[in-house]
């Protein structure tokens, strides 16, 4: 089952890479797939339509139980980052403030992989961002705040 | 959130955490002066100073010294299972201000396995002292004036045949081994075998200081020598064979940079450099002598002037302010705030953190 919903949200990730414009081949090596498999995909073929619509389901949870949810069903992390990237709806800037101490608390917490400490100071990549919150959540001096960018 | 590990051993302890980068914060009890820094700087308020610090040192390296404490020492136990500061590991984040902060190494957090003094993006204090061979002599004056026993001197003095010169010789046919010369003499250098039948006299040239106590005791006329110095000069010696030489070293981990070294140096070979600046002041009307500051002083910069005689009032207690750090353990430890303690100048790498900015303009007067 949890291998179904995978693949559900895989479809889903693939359709939008390929309403971004990128080719078949180009979104197999993308999502680490074969070729013929992303093609049937977006064909319609091979998936159960009850899978999509539990991956959908899954992509409007709240950003943390989306990762969280994500992270469970895929094993590599590496793959159910790439999963979140792409088929999040919702976009976000993160803001730290001089308050921070550099502990690396968020380094930490953040399965997106955004953030970095650079010189005693954590740094956040808003574009890896996907809204969990878990390093604001963590941070010991509240420096972090994330805010939801919203297109008019 | 990743959870920390703690692990103690005797008062030290590390707390980990293990994640993208192993983060380790080591604690030794022996080193820390118990200034409080830690305590203060900690933005997570993990870091408690105990109250022990005030009297560890005295109770657990010195013997009791003043009438008083004899009597609080009773109600103590022979050993301490008390560090001097406590880190609730469930409350550190690691970040390592109390470790960049520590004008010492009592505290140090490493991050994968590199201390963070040895990281440029932490401030470190411009602190250090040295001791430069050219210029050592060797005298130990320093090893024995560290009051953190941070110094090692080792020396190797040279022969003693080659700083004196001479000619001896004993006339067996003279000798009766009674032992006089034996017995006489300050460099043990002559060995008599007295029994009978087995009589025998040697004399090891390299410890003879050809002084002549011998020749001059010897109730026969068995030991000829001669002190050549004495009659020609020292013209068959080489100065360079009477030269002391060694080797110098300053544990770091012990070093707390008060200058005792550089101020008992009678050449310029012991240099240092202190952490901080200021000042410190007694206020004699408050000071009641208890001693307090000066068991938990870690530069014995605080001392009692020697007493007047039986009966006489202990005096106020007395600063040197040469050998002071300005870490204010002393201050924190007075029971009548008698001590003032002021630091003007931190003397620190830059650093472009805010907070830690703040952090090190916050322990400044």
């Amino acid at each position: 089952m949890p291998k179904h919903i995978a693949s559900g949200l895989k479809y889903l990730a693939a359709v939008k890479l390929k309403d971004a414009g990128k080719s078949h081949q180009a979104i197999a090596d993308e999502l680490g797939v074969d070729r013929s498999t992303i093609s049937h995909y977006l064909n319609g073929r091979n998936l159960s339509w009850n899978s999509i619509d539990v991956a959908r389901t899954i992509i409007d949870l709240t950003p943390r139980d989306f990762l969280r949810m994500t992270e469970a069903i895929f094993d590599e992390p590496e793959q159910s980052r790439k999963i979140v990237n792409i088929c999040r709806e919702r976009n976000f800037e993160v803001i730290i403030e001089d308050s921070c101490i550099g502990c690396g608390l968020c380094v930490n917490a953040c399965t997106m992989q955004a953030i970095s400490l650079e010189s005693l100071q954590a740094h956040a990549d808003s574009i890896q961002c996907c809204g969990c919150e878990l390093c604001s959540e963590d941070c010991p001096t509240n420096s972090i705040k994330i805010l939801e960018i919203e297109y008019d | 959130m990743i959870r920390n590990l703690k692990e103690v051993k005797d008062n030290n302890f590390d707390i980990t955490r293990d994640a993208e980068e192993v983060r380790n914060l080591s604690f030794n009890d022996s080193t820390c002066l118990g200034c409080g820094i830690c305590e203060s700087t900690c933005p997570v308020e993990a870091i408690t100073l105990n109250a022990i610090a005030v009297d560890a040192r005295h109770r657990t390296f010195n013997d009791v010294y003043f009438s008083g404490h004899e009597k609080i020492a009773q109600n103590f136990k022979e050993e301490f299972d008390v560090q001097r500061i406590s880190i609730d590991e469930s409350k550190c984040v690691l970040c390592g201000m109390c470790s960049g902060l520590c004008p010492v190494d009592a505290l140090v957090l490493t991050i994968d396995g590199t201390p963070i003094k040895e990281i440029d993006a932490y401030p470190h204090y411009n602190a250090f002292s040295e001791i430069d061979d050219d210029e050592c002599i060797y005298c130990k004056r320093c090893e024995i004036a560290c009051p953190r026993d941070a110094i090692v001197i080792e020396r190797i003095l040279p022969n003693r045949a080659d700083l004196v010169t001479g000619e001896i010789e004993v006339d067996d046919d003279e000798c009766i081994y009674c032992g006089v010369c034996e017995e006489l003499c300050p460099a043990e250098a002559i060995v008599v075998d007295k029994e009978t039948g087995k009589e025998s006299i040697v004399i090891d040239k390299d410890k003879c200081v050809y002084c002549l106590v011998c020749k001059k005791a010897c109730p026969t006329t068995a030991i000829k020598a001669v002190c050549r110095s004495c009659s020609y000069g020292e013209y068959d010696l080489d100065p360079a064979n009477a030269v002391v030489k060694g080797n110098s070293v300053i544990d770091s981990e012990l070093c707390v940079f008060c200058g005792w070294c550089e101020g008992v140096c009678p050449t310029d070979a012991a240099k240092h450099k202190k952490p901080f600046e200021g000042s410190i002041e007694i206020d004699d009307e408050k000071c009641q002598a208890c001693g307090a500051c000066v068991d938990i002083c870690g530069c014995n910069a605080l001392a009692f002037p020697v007493s007047s005689g039986p009966g006489s009032r202990m005096e106020h207690v007395i600063a040197n302010g040469d050998y002071c750090v300005k870490c204010k353990a002393c201050a924190k430890a007075c029971p009548n705030g008698a001590i003032t303690v002021k630091r003007t100048e931190i003397d620190h790498t830059p650093i472009s953190s805010t907070t830690w900015k703040e952090a090190l303009d916050a322990i400044k007067d």
